[in-house]
């Protein structure tokens, strides 16, 4: 009797002991909970392991992406790959001045054809023969990881930067855009390998359009840099069509070709039909082809704008005809849909030719697009 | 059929005979292009052209 009323003191002694230990752990995450400062700090910490997870993504791609270069370079004999891949790396562009727009076309034009030859002049000058297809792939790779190592510079700069101020706003909205990035970044890294192998991408669409026209001319001609014309008869008119040469994975200077080739004629030519891959919005369908007004190109701006003036110049109305993807599938493999949609596209072009012209018309055909895979 | 299945996919050549139709379809081997020459047709011995080169789930939906 006597042990078992010691028994029942020492444990209500105990249960004491936890609801006293209990009470103080309580109040202190309490009083902690309303300090100012230790919400918005714990906050921080979750959410910059979330952008670290999706940073360590981005790097794990861009290291990647530089090995394979590195081991393109070396299987085509370059005998300094590491240095060239971190020059391709670090290499920019600085934008040319807005807020003077004037000649701003002309000023970025030549911004981005001197970086296209000092990046093709750097390989030429490592690897001096060098085949043309071979060059291209390099080309891409390289872009494609300097796109990579902006986009993990950047991503970790914002990280940095928002830890040094503790800026809770900072980190917020680059965690709202990271899972994006990462997305990005993943679809750059698949595209790297298909441009490797010279598989046609998505963005093929519009050279294989055009090419289904050229495969039946013999005689063709360069217009422009990068750039293959032919001149056919369809049912009287007179056909043009346009590509980048291929099968290089490159998407040429459709821009200037088309001005060269109007004004050549004197502006007698009666319509511009342009095809291009175009970017769909969620919901959508890949493959699903739409009609409209307008040059159907993806350009920064300087052979859009080329096309939008000489047909302007002399009035010639504008047809585009673009098959909807994804990002992903624009730079990736070119989806059985996408095919199948080119041989639509083919009949359409047929159709508005004989619609909206005469015989005797002379009409441009440009398939707009990256032509890997798809030569002429 | 799971996500996994679904984004698998295999990139296969179509070669066509201009002539008679003739299509056959094979695994994508590097140096393939449009509209490159490989090969004759069994029928009627015309050239067989890389017709189409794309990517198709590696399991079609029916």
């Amino acid at each position: 009797m006597i042990d078992l009323l010691a028994y029942a003191q020492s444990a209500s002694q105990i249960n004491s002991a936890y609801y006293l230990l209990f009470l103080i752990f309580y109040m202190l995450i309490t009083i902690l909970f309303f300090m100012p400062g230790v919400q918005q700090k714990m906050y921080i910490y979750f959410i910059s392991r979330d952008i670290e997870n999706g940073l360590a993504k981005i790097e794990n791609l861009s290291q990647s992406a530089k090995k394979k270069t590195i081991d393109l370079l070396k299987k085509s004999g370059a005998k300094n790959p590491e240095e060239l891949a971190d020059k391709f790396a670090e290499w920019f562009v600085i934008d040319p001045v807005s807020i003077e727009p004037t000649d701003i076309i002309n000023r970025m034009k030549l911004l981005i054809r001197t970086s296209e030859d000092k990046i093709r002049q750097t390989i030429m000058l490592s690897l001096p023969n060098l085949d043309p297809v071979t060059r291209s792939k390099i080309e891409v790779s390289a872009e494609i990881l300097n796109a990579l190592n902006t986009i993990y510079k950047i991503v970790r700069h914002y990280l940095l930067l928002g830890k040094k101020l503790q800026s809770y706003y900072i980190l917020l909205q680059l965690q709202s855009i990271v899972p994006m990035l990462v997305r990005m970044a993943e679809s750059y890294e698949k595209a790297q390998d298909v441009f490797i192998k010279g598989i046609p991408v998505g963005d093929s669409l519009g050279p294989l359009v055009a090419s289904r026209f050229l495969m039946n001319i013999k005689e063709k001609w360069s217009p422009s840099r990068e750039m293959v014309a032919g001149e056919t008869e369809f049912e009287g008119r007179k056909l043009i069509v346009l590509k980048a040469e291929g099968p290089m994975a490159t998407v040429g200077t459709p821009g200037e070709a088309v001005e060269n080739i109007i004004n050549k004629l004197e502006g007698k030519v009666v319509r511009i039909i342009t095809v291009d891959a175009a970017a769909k919005l969620e919901g959508e369908q890949t493959g699903s082809i739409a009609e409209g007004v307008g040059v159907a190109m993806g350009d920064p701006g300087p052979e859009k704008i080329a096309i939008e003036r000489v047909a302007a110049k002399y009035n010639i109305p504008i047809d585009a005809i673009v098959v909807k993807m994804s990002m992903e599938e624009a730079i990736t493999e070119m989806p059985k849909e996408v095919y199948e949609a080119s041989e639509k596209v083919v009949e359409m072009i047929k159709q508005i030719i004989r619609e909206r012209t005469k015989p005797g018309d002379t009409v441009i055909l440009v398939g707009v697009g990256n032509t890997s895979g798809v030569a002429q | 059929m799971s996500q996994s299945s679904q984004q698998q996919k295999v990139v296969v050549t179509v070669l066509k005979c201009l002539k008679c139709s003739y299509t056959i379809e094979r695994p994508f081997k590097e140096g393939d292009f449009i509209p490159k020459i490989d090969g004759t047709c069994p029928n009627d011995g015309a050239p067989l052209y890389i017709w189409a080169i794309y990517a198709k789930p590696l399991v079609e939906k029916k």
